[in-house]
């Protein structure tokens, strides 16, 4: 017969104490957990202690299991935990299984005393260790208190591991944040796609083992054409990109007629998308601003592409007018538009709207209009009714 | 004629794989992301897969485990360069060689006659992407299993420990090839926590856990899932 007091209780608070210094110290688990094992049975019997955690997808998993007294070199049968573990985590208390009645000592095996412990961290279930003694005797209420405490460091350990986890998460989410934001990261991913087409097709003719029929040949050096184009334009892009945020961005600021600069930009933008429609209206004309007259027509241009890429076939209505001191641009095409939720961040650097993942560009034509209207001391909105189509609004200051 | 896969979510890279692949005389087909490449490895088995690294919806990396699970067919992944750990770990997945982005369609050709060269004399299976055994079926693509067409839900740990049987029909798995193959060096003394798992997985596969079909203990050598025996 087994006494549970085999040590003076002396002895038993410097084994408690010895468990609570092995949760403080910086362990892993695992091998804290051994410890763990190996101290309390010095003040506590038992047979084989189960722990179980509950996944995300609410399963049971075991991620220990010890089994140090009798059955330890019989491959026992170690299931009987999951019942017991389940209802544990499901009432949230302790739950006991013992046997009443006579119990045949030749067979201790068949006769599994089962206690169950709930972890928890604060109120959040954590899983369920299972303690077992096969044979008996019957768990004290001193044994179950013991059980607790054993439990609770338990529970320590465990959510000293899960927030460690965490916090390696997002220090990972946070360091992949900082390299969107940042210069170097951006331009090696986005440079990629075009510097990878131009020498796959470039090298694709060169190939001394192929011959191309003259159609394909046209047909691979168009594309190497327009690659080199997006490239140029990304390049341009984040070069004023950098210039805005060293503050190297010097404007010429002289008397600039809007319409003749939006004349200009319209005429451009129709030979280079010959089946672009584009309508002009000049409320008011004559209206004249101080500003950079190449800064502003390349915010136009930049507005004008964004409808060509993103409301491809739309109309681009543009109107010129005056509101109170200031003059007002309006662009409107009749495209897809921009959902609500994405709306606010349209101008953000780098920002690209996750509706369309596969559209390319930096994210920063925008970012760019917007430094370059706030440097002309004008303001620039942007509105959207959603499948309605988009309006992107430029305030600036008349000139007298 | 040699059949390649060529997986990429750039429908340009598609083309320029397609182009110069189909110039050497092999026959390409393509797919537009990870998951698209899974079913198309299981119902196309193509001879060689090009594939590259980030892709929405299921990545390279992740597609490649998948795949061997149910297949050996040679892998070459496309990376970004200077992204030496994608290399890293798509080689320990199993990948075959890897090509970084930009590259010469010289240098693809090749690479893809290297890696075919290899792989033409070492026994190349794609197998069925479904297992089955008795009344069990495991789903690798997916990585779903079913008894008796009902689907059991299982811990990762112990699908991971079942497909180890599964990969080794009538082979004996002593414990310790087990613990280290599923949890680690750090487990390689700790038999409780097998014993526990192959416990939870017969409740959940075997008919009768006690008298096991599926996963049988061999008394002092370890265990292993028995060949069914053909009428």
């Amino acid at each position: 017969m087994i006494s549970n007091k085999m040590q003076s209780p002396i002895v038993e608070i410097h084994h408690l104490y010895a468990i609570s210094q092995i949760v403080t110290q910086n362990l892993d688990w695992k091998p804290a957990l051994d410890e763990i094992v190996k101290l309390s049975r010095a003040i506590f019997i038992y047979d084989n202690l189960v722990v179980y955690l509950t996944t995300p997808k609410n399963n049971l998993e075991v991620v220990y299991a010890r089994a140090a007294g009798r059955g330890r070199s019989a491959e026992a049968e170690m299931a009987w935990g999951d019942a017991i573990a389940a209802a544990v985590i499901q009432k949230k208390e302790t739950v006991l299984e013992e046997h009443s009645g006579d119990i045949q000592i030749s067979n201790r095996l068949e006769y599994p005393f089962l206690l169950g412990i709930p972890l928890f961290i604060g109120d959040k279930p954590l899983g369920a260790i299972v303690l077992i003694r096969f044979g008996g005797p019957a768990f004290q209420d001193s044994d179950i208190e013991l059980a607790n405490f054993i439990a609770q460091q338990i529970s320590l350990l465990i959510e000293r591991e899960h927030l460690q986890e965490q916090f390696h998460q997002m220090e990972e989410q946070q360091q992949q944040y900082r390299l969107q934001n940042d210069f170097v990261s951006t331009i090696t991913h986005e440079l990629r796609n075009p510097l990878g087409f131009i020498k796959g097709y470039t090298t694709t003719l060169l190939r001394s083992d192929a011959q191309w029929d003259q159609t394909t040949q046209q047909e691979f050096l168009n594309i190497i054409d327009h690659e080199t184009d997006r490239l140029q334009e990304l390049i341009d892009n984040l070069l004023d990109s950098a210039r805005l945020q060293s503050g190297e961005m010097h404007m010429q600021f002289q008397p600039v007629r809007l319409d003749t600069v939006m004349n200009d930009v319209t005429i451009r933008a129709k030979m280079n998308h010959p089946n672009l429609q584009v309508q002009l209206h000049l409320v008011n004309s004559a209206l004249l601003v101080r500003g950079d007259p190449r800064r502003l027509a390349q915010v136009f241009e930049n507005v004008i592409g964004n409808s060509v890429k993103y409301a491809p076939g739309s109309e681009i209505l543009i109107t010129i007018n005056q509101e109170a001191s200031e003059a007002l641009i309006s662009f409107e095409d009749f495209g897809p538009g921009v959902s609500a939720q994405y709306l606010p961040f349209i101008f953000n650097r780098f920002f690209r709207s996750p509706d369309i993942p596969s559209m390319h560009g930096s994210g920063l034509g925008l970012y760019i209009c917007k430094q370059i209207i706030l440097a002309h001391k004008g303001s620039i909105e942007a509105s959207s009714d959603a499948d309605k189509g988009l309006t992107i609004s430029i305030r600036l200051p008349i000139s007298a | 004629m040699t059949r390649i896969l060529a997986v990429d979510d750039e429908p340009l890279y598609q083309h320029l794989l397609k182009v110069n692949l189909e110039k050497e005389g092999y026959e390409v087909i393509t797919a537009n992301n990870g998951e698209e490449a899974l079913d198309m490895v299981s119902s196309r088995h193509p001879d060689l897969v090009v594939m590259d690294i980030m892709m929405p919806k299921l990545d390279g990396l992740t597609a490649s485990e998948r795949i061997r699970q149910f297949s050996n067919v040679p892998i070459i992944i496309l990376t970004a360069r200077g992204e030496e750990q994608d290399r890293v770990r798509g080689l320990n997945i199993g990948a075959d060689d890897y090509m970084v982005k930009p590259f010469s369609a010289t240098e693809l050709i090749a690479r893809v006659r290297a890696v075919l060269r290899r792989t033409s004399n070492a026994e190349q299976a794609t197998q069925n992407r479904y297992f089955t055994h008795g009344n069990l079926k495991i789903d690798f693509a997916r990585a779903e299993v079913w008894k008796e067409n009902k689907a059991v839900f299982l811990s990762a740990t112990e699908y991971r420990l079942l497909i180890q049987f599964a990969h080794h029909v009538g082979q004996v798995l002593t414990a310790e090839e087990l613990l280290m193959a599923i949890w680690g060096p750090q487990y390689r003394e700790d038999k409780e926590i097998l014993w526990v798992s192959i416990a939870r997985l017969r409740q959940k596969l075997e008919d009768n856990p006690h008298a096991p079909q599926h996963i049988v203990t061999r008394a002092g050598l370890g265990y292993l899932m028995p060949p069914i025996e053909r009428d």
